[in-house]
């Protein structure tokens, strides 16, 4: 952008823009040639080391001496296994000057490349590659009735690789010609300029990023095209000329932002349309989430299908949130009541839940339900009744889940209450009570109206909240039994972590449950706003 | 250009320039190992480190502490880029992704079979997966069984021993024995003693007669209140330290989490009276791996073979309390360290942790199954013939 902002700048006619886009246009062709050249010598220098492995190799196939210089050469015998470990085997390189056996404490590393690539043969049949490790040197087996012949190329000279620089000259170069169609050209050749410009960018974007990420950079330089030619681009590089010191205030918390927020989201959500296993990616476009949706071939009560988990997962919510609610402001109207004595320290008391971290409530609450000396079967026992082993049904688990998180949520809504109770005036209510209104009746005309605009945003939030309440689930039925307990979140989270490293899967997941989190934002945010309209 | 711009040039310049210096900035030594260790275990390490540095000053070993959250996603993207060690210590529990991927070099070359034979043989076989070796072994964990001698004067030798004693031991409120009933890592070890495996391969073999044997075994532990039916590691420690557990089946790290006082000794797992074979837990290992980036190879070998050789398992199991694979070590004060002799006694009967990534899909599924199981909500058989299905889908969604 920055190039095209300069482009901008210096469009008004004259020698000296000329000759400075001649200036661009030619650094960055000189960046492209010189990025060629050095591509093209790389290739050369591994195909030559590959092709004198690859003759060196045949040469001693055939009996004969390499022509090229080697830095270890033999046909190389079968693996032997040892008497104690079958992992540990020896072999023999057979040269002119006898054979010897291969490996031990303190053999020659060149050895070490003719028993790797003896091993590796054995796996993959006759090969030519080169090394790893950096010296530009090439290996090459191919087979003979005795083994493989290996050979090894003595050391090139050492050839870093720079496609990077490739790249960056094409992206250069479609700056250039962005730059230039601003500039040079007017009407429709200009947005087209801009975007073929700025579509080019698309090739290192393949390069690095797969297919998605190319189409992702595709579409926006034609957007960007199509902006321009609308005259956008124009008035966005006239207000950023203009606020530039505002823009620079803002620009550090905009790059922490997109660092820590828009880029994770749009990986995060590329993922989503990759499959992953043992470290490998494969582009599976929709896939993954045909595979969730569809169930991944579980029947709908079983507890690994999506509808299945979603179904807990909007039980869990609507349930938790209902006490949240409930309770909190039960408990908000009795800390109002004017016969409470100390309510600075009931107050403090019941936001305690709020304050402990939760993931050690939740551990306490786990302590509590065990089944032989937790807490809560022997207060069970203590009044007669038998214990339950609370993780061992669904009800029982999934109510075990739903107390804990009622004891963690309801001081946030005691608090919002609370808060929204102070500023219904008095004199409202004593207004009430002298016409003869019942207690049922000022709660519901004048107390509960005043609620609901606090309440809706805090319900909106809390079921955000609930929806994604990994700690609880995981510390204290952790799924159990049987999985059946798990929320959507915690289902992610095994995708990723105990089901292969399936990151696709996960990814997939987290996008569905974004998907569903923006739209109930969407519709509290309606209510809520409606209620705000309907308020007296 | 106008002051901000130049500043603002500048400061990127020196962004730049400092981030260039920072991927450049690699050690002249010869070898540079990681590792994720703490306290007496990096202590012990880094004395290693010093000792062969004066005995090679011309192959200088660079010790680094890196911490442990996080140590092998590190490993996973440090080494493809060049920038990851010569050497690492890790569990044997990645080897088939890092193989995978090639980030390993195979070390059976360099070893034969006397340097072989320092090594219990199935700790060795921890650091191989696919016809090669990938590191030699530093220590070793596995299961053993703890018993607080107050409450188990004569530790039982069978598994009917175990079942007689319950009644007698739980008319007074204890438990025989204690451990995380539906966990896989320690159910191994009763699975093993009924001859079964958890993986032939890398293919899963979960509902076999071995195993539907091996779940029944866990369900009659829980049906005749052997063993406490939600126990997890935490709840074990504390059930053993109140004594309200006679017996534990847990680890070497075990030792830590026992209350002070408490009267207890280790010893090895009982036979499986169905089949005469002693119960076998799983054994995983911690090694020193070479990157296959490594830069002077030859010289990092040596360092492989000095850290594991047997002076220095003697001093890593004296200083640190590592429970070291060599066998040779054994010997002297360390025998009669009643801990690490039982652990090592333990070594002989135990079956190597499958290396292979398939492995870690097996887990939860295997852990829910027997966690219905051992309730009753479900026999083991069908117990663990949804586990196999769930297992075997995770691994067909898998795409060549």
């Amino acid at each position: 952008m920055t190039a095209l902002a300069e482009a901008r700048v210096v469009r008004q006619p004259g020698t000296r823009s000329a000759i400075r886009d001649v200036a661009i246009v030619g650094v960055v062709l000189w960046i492209v040639v010189v990025a060629a050249f050095v591509r093209s010598r790389n290739r050369e220098a591994t195909a030559h080391a590959l092709a004198h492995a690859q003759a060196a190799a045949q040469a001693i196939a055939r009996g004969d001496a390499p022509i090229h210089a080697t830095a270890a050469a033999a046909v190389v015998g079968p693996a032997v296994a040892s008497q104690r470990h079958a992992f540990l085997s020896r072999r023999v390189a057979r040269t002119s000057a006898g054979d010897r056996s291969l490996g031990g404490p303190g053999a020659p590393a060149a050895d070490k490349l003719l028993y790797d690539a003896a091993n590796r043969f054995e796996r993959e049949g006759a090969f030519a590659t080169n090394l790893a490790d950096g010296t530009g040197r090439a290996v090459a087996a191919v087979a003979t009735a005795r083994g493989p012949a290996i050979a090894v190329t003595a050391s090139a000279e050492p050839h870093p690789g720079l496609p990077w620089l490739a790249l960056l000259g094409v992206a250069g170069l479609g700056l250039v010609v962005a730059a230039a169609s601003t500039s040079i050209v007017g009407g429709r050749a200009s947005g087209a300029g801009v975007a073929i410009g700025l579509a080019t960018w698309a090739i290192p974007a393949a390069w690095w990023g797969g297919p998605i990420l190319a189409i992702v950079v595709g579409a926006t330089a034609l957007g960007i095209g199509v902006a321009h030619h609308r005259g956008a681009t124009t008035r966005v590089l006239t207000t950023v000329r203009e606020h530039r010191i505002a823009l620079g205030f803002l620009a550090p918390a905009g790059v922490a932002m997109l660092i820590l927020v828009v880029v994770p989201f749009v990986v995060g959500l590329a993922l989503g349309f990759y499959d992953h296993h043992h470290g490998r990616w494969t582009f599976v476009g929709l896939d993954n989430f045909r595979r969730i949706l569809s169930g991944d071939g579980h029947a709908l009560g079983d507890p690994l299908n999506f509808w299945f988990i979603l179904g807990v997962t909007l039980a869990w919510t609507f349930i938790n949130v209902l006490f949240h609610v409930t309770l909190g402001t039960v408990l908000a109207l009795g800390l109002r009541q004017s016969w409470l004595k100390g309510k600075g320290a009931w107050r403090v008391l019941l936001i305690i839940p709020w304050a402990v971290p939760n993931y050690i409530t939740a551990l306490i609450w786990k302590g509590m339900f065990q089944g032989e000396y937790g807490a809560v079967n022997s207060i069970l026992r203590g009044l007669g009744i038998d214990s339950v082993s609370w993780f061992s049904s669904w009800a029982t688990a999934f109510s075990a889940n739903v107390a804990t998180n009622t004891w963690l949520g309801f001081p946030f809504m005691m608090v919002v209450a609370l808060g929204a109770l102070e500023s219904i005036p008095r004199e409202l209510e004593e207004a009430a009570e002298v016409d003869g209104a019942s207690a049922w009746q000022r709660f519901r005309e004048i107390t509960l109206p005043h609620l609901r605009p606090a309440l809706g945003p805090a319900v909106v939030l809390g079921s955000i909240w609930t929806f994604n309440m990994f700690n609880v689930i995981v510390l204290v039925s952790g799924g159990k039994p049987g999985g059946s307990t798990d929320i959507l979140v915690t289902d992610a989270y095994r995708w990723a972590f105990e089901r292969g490293e399936q990151y696709g899967m996960a990814a997939a997941l987290g996008f569905i449950i974004f998907l569903l989190l923006l739209v109930w934002t969407l519709v509290g945010r309606a209510i809520s706003g409606s209620a705000e309209e309907a308020r007296p | 250009m106008t002051r901000p711009r130049l500043t603002l040039a500048g400061m990127l310049a020196a962004t730049l320039v400092g981030s260039l210096a920072g991927c450049g900035s690699r050690t002249d030594a010869a070898v540079t190992l990681w590792h994720a260790y703490a306290g007496a275990e990096r202590a012990t390490l880094e004395a290693l480190a010093a000792d062969w540095n004066q005995a090679h000053p011309d192959q200088s070993l660079v010790v680094v502490a890196v911490p442990y959250d996080g140590f092998g996603d590190k490993i996973t993207s440090a080494i493809p880029n060049g920038n990851g060690p010569d050497l690492f210590i890790y569990s044997q529990d990645r080897l088939g992704d890092w193989t995978a991927a090639g980030l390993l070099e195979p070390i059976e070359f360099w070893i034969d079979d006397a340097t072989a034979a320092r090594f219990a043989p199935d700790a060795l076989s921890t650091m191989a997966y696919r016809g090669s070796l990938w590191g030699l072994p530093l220590a070793v964990k596995s299961l053993a069984l703890f018993v607080r001698t107050d409450l188990v004067p004569d530790p039982p030798r069978t598994t009917d021993a175990l079942f007689e004693m319950a009644p007698r031991l739980r008319a007074r409120g204890v438990f025989p024995l204690a451990y995380p009933v539906d966990d896989l890592y320690a159910h191994a070890a009763w699975l093993h003693g009924y001859g079964g495996r958890v993986m032939d391969g890398d293919t899963p073999t979960i509902a076999t007669a071995e195993g539907v044997a091996a779940a029944s075994f866990a369900r009659q532990l829980v049906a005749r209140e052997v063993v406490p039916r939600d126990a997890d590691g935490a709840l074990t420690a504390t059930l053993f330290s109140e004594g309200k557990a006679a017996m534990a089946l847990s680890g070497p790290w075990f030792v830590a989490d026992i209350a002070l006082g408490v009267p207890y000794t280790v010893t090895t797992l009982p036979i499986v009276s169905a089949t005469g074979q002693p119960a076998a837990p799983f054994l995983g290992a911690e090694g020193v791996l070479m990157s296959a980036r490594a830069r002077d190879k030859q010289a990092a070998i040596a360092v492989v073979l000095a850290l594991t050789d047997d002076a220095s398992a003697t001093e890593r199991a004296t200083e640190a309390h590592q429970v070291v694979p060599n066998v040779a070590a054994y010997t002297g004060a360390l025998a009669a360290d009643p801990v690490l002799s039982a652990f090592r006694q333990q070594l002989e009967h135990t079956v190597p942790m499958p290396a292979t990534p398939a492995m870690r899909a097996v887990w939860t599924p295997y852990k829910n199954a027997l966690g219905q199981i051992v309730i009753g909500a479900t026999s083991p058989a069908d117990g663990l013939e949804r586990a196999a299905g769930q297992v075997a889908g995770y691994a067909r969604a898998e795409r060549p």
